[in-house]
């Protein structure tokens, strides 16, 4: 299972090797580390994000049982959630065009899944619009589901609000 | 420091009352005590060498005692002046009539000062070499986001900085409608026909929301800050009819809001409306106006400030005349 965790630590050195060992230990695989130095927390700890793929529940537990003995707080975890997330807006007549079609579209990409939505349907005749939530395994596939939805939008006639982070 | 002023109308009357009430302040403060010896409107132009009694002038409807006709090129070219403040409105296609005024101005030698978009959009690189080979200054900081000083901060302060990107919410109308169809849940008819009776929107809004004004400051962005040869039709341009205030409900769901943004890359120049997180410095509300610089030194810079009217916006023409003053000392 793939997992993704926001862990905070103390501003002292060696702190985030410790923070890993658990990991290794129990088997995981670290695919990324992101540490934020410039977003210290109020008690002055570092957040962390971590994204690792590990054999099952059972021995994620161990780790988190090893990082709380250790004085590590946990404080986001999302489960077998691709490393990065963003969230787009569709406007235009979305039902009509096939919204199944276009989910099945970005969820061919590999290592792409559209895990949200929201919908607020226009009255007869008026636009749609919907909240979309596309997670993937890294940036690239980020960019290439954005990309891949602006060919459907085009095709579509949908307008497609994209994350002022993210890559147009 | 003798100043002809081309434009009569609400900013040129706006910055002559700014002229007239902060008179003391300028003389006290920056030793700088401005004449203006020519005012000029489409109808007519008055001048005094000696320079004019502005708070008179600000009375009349029309210019008092004005000799009749197109007189804005003669007057540029034959009074003495320092100074051409070109405050007359926008024209995206032609430039015209700004893009003459200042043509005319520096080839007479005088220093401009312009809030006018439409001459920079049409021939940016071609005003400011000639500025150049004729040894005058030209500043246009009131151009783009009012008060809010983008283009002197990115110039000055963070000229040691490369720039990356600009991004940009740069118009104060299409800011005013979504801020209120995501207060209000109000559709966007509505909210339009609210903003026309504030005088938030005009008669015509096509040009605001179709984003071809935030597409104009863009093209000026591009061109100051990054040195790009870029001109209108280079910028990619969506607008926000297509917003209604279920999107921007949806958007508030996920931290997020939708937001007019103006992105100027080496590379890319768009306009559309994006995704803003609630927490950021673009995410402002209203008719603000805020832009996020992208640099290589100091990360992130982000300013925000009232991008209309014509005593906000005299905030930046008042910075550009003191900017003239200390730099030429006239």
């Amino acid at each position: 299972m793939r997992v993704r965790i926001v862990m905070e630590l103390k501003d002292v050195p060696g702190q985030l090797l410790k923070a890993l060992e658990p990991i290794a230990r129990f088997g995981g695989n670290i695919q990324s580390i992101m540490h934020q130095h410039e977003r210290k927390t109020p008690l002055g700890r570092i957040p962390v994000t971590l994204v690792f793929e590990i054999g099952d529940k059972v021995r994620l537990n161990k780790v988190f049982a090893a990082l709380g003995a250790m004085g590590v707080t946990v404080t986001q975890l999302g489960e077998q959630a691709g490393a990065i997330q963003t969230t787009v807006m569709l406007i235009g007549h979305i039902i009509h065009t096939d919204v199944r079609d276009t989910i099945d579209q970005l969820n061919a990409i590999k290592g792409v899944r559209v895990s949200g939505m929201g919908l607020a349907m226009g009255g007869p005749g008026q636009e749609s619009s919907a909240r979309m939530t596309i997670t993937a395994n890294d940036e690239k596939r980020v960019r290439a589901a954005v990309s891949k939805l602006h060919k459907i939008a085009d095709e579509k006639k949908l307008l497609l609000l994209t994350s002022l982070e993210a890559a147009q | 420091m003798r100043i002809t002023l081309i434009g009569f109308g609400n900013l040129g009357r706006g910055f002559s009352r700014t002229l007239v009430q902060k008179s003391d302040f300028l003389r006290r403060k920056h030793g700088l005590v401005p004449r203006v010896v020519a005012v000029v409107d489409e109808f007519g132009a008055v001048v005094d060498e000696k320079g004019l009694n502005l708070q008179a002038l600000l009375k009349k409807t029309e210019l008092p005692g004005a000799k009749k006709g197109k007189l804005a090129l003669s007057t540029i070219a034959d009074v003495d002046a320092d100074v051409v403040l070109e405050l007359t409105p926008t024209n995206i296609e032609t430039g015209e009539p700004g893009l003459s005024h200042i043509k005319a101005a520096m080839k007479a030698g005088r220093h401009v000062i312009t809030s006018n978009k439409g001459p920079l959009v049409v021939a940016f690189q071609e005003l400011t070499s000639l500025a150049k080979k004729q040894g005058v200054e030209f500043r246009y900081s009131a151009s783009v986001g009012g008060a809010v000083p983008v283009i002197e901060l990115a110039r000055k302060q963070l000229a040691g900085n490369e720039v990356m990107e600009i991004q940009g919410v740069l118009n104060g109308t299409t800011n005013y409608l979504l801020t209120r169809m995501g207060e209000e849940g109000a559709p966007f008819d509505m909210v339009l026909r609210e903003a026309q009776e504030l005088g938030v929107a005009e008669k015509d809004p096509t040009l605001d929301i179709g984003g071809i004004d935030t597409a104009c400051k863009i093209t000026i962005l591009a061109n100051a800050i990054l040195g790009v040869n870029a001109k209108l039709k280079d910028v990619r341009c969506v607008g926000i009819t297509r917003i209604g205030p279920d999107a921007i409900r949806l958007a508030k769901e996920a931290g997020q809001t939708i937001k007019l943004v103006g992105v100027a890359r080496r590379g890319l120049l768009s306009v559309a409306p994006r995704l803003v997180p609630l927490d950021h410095p673009l995410a402002v509300g209203g008719t603000l106006n805020a832009v996020t610089f992208k640099l290589d030194l100091a990360r992130e810079i982000s300013i925000a400030g009232f991008g209309a009217g014509p005593k906000e916006t005299s905030s930046s023409i008042l910075g550009d005349l003191i900017d003239l003053h200390r730099t030429l000392g006239c």
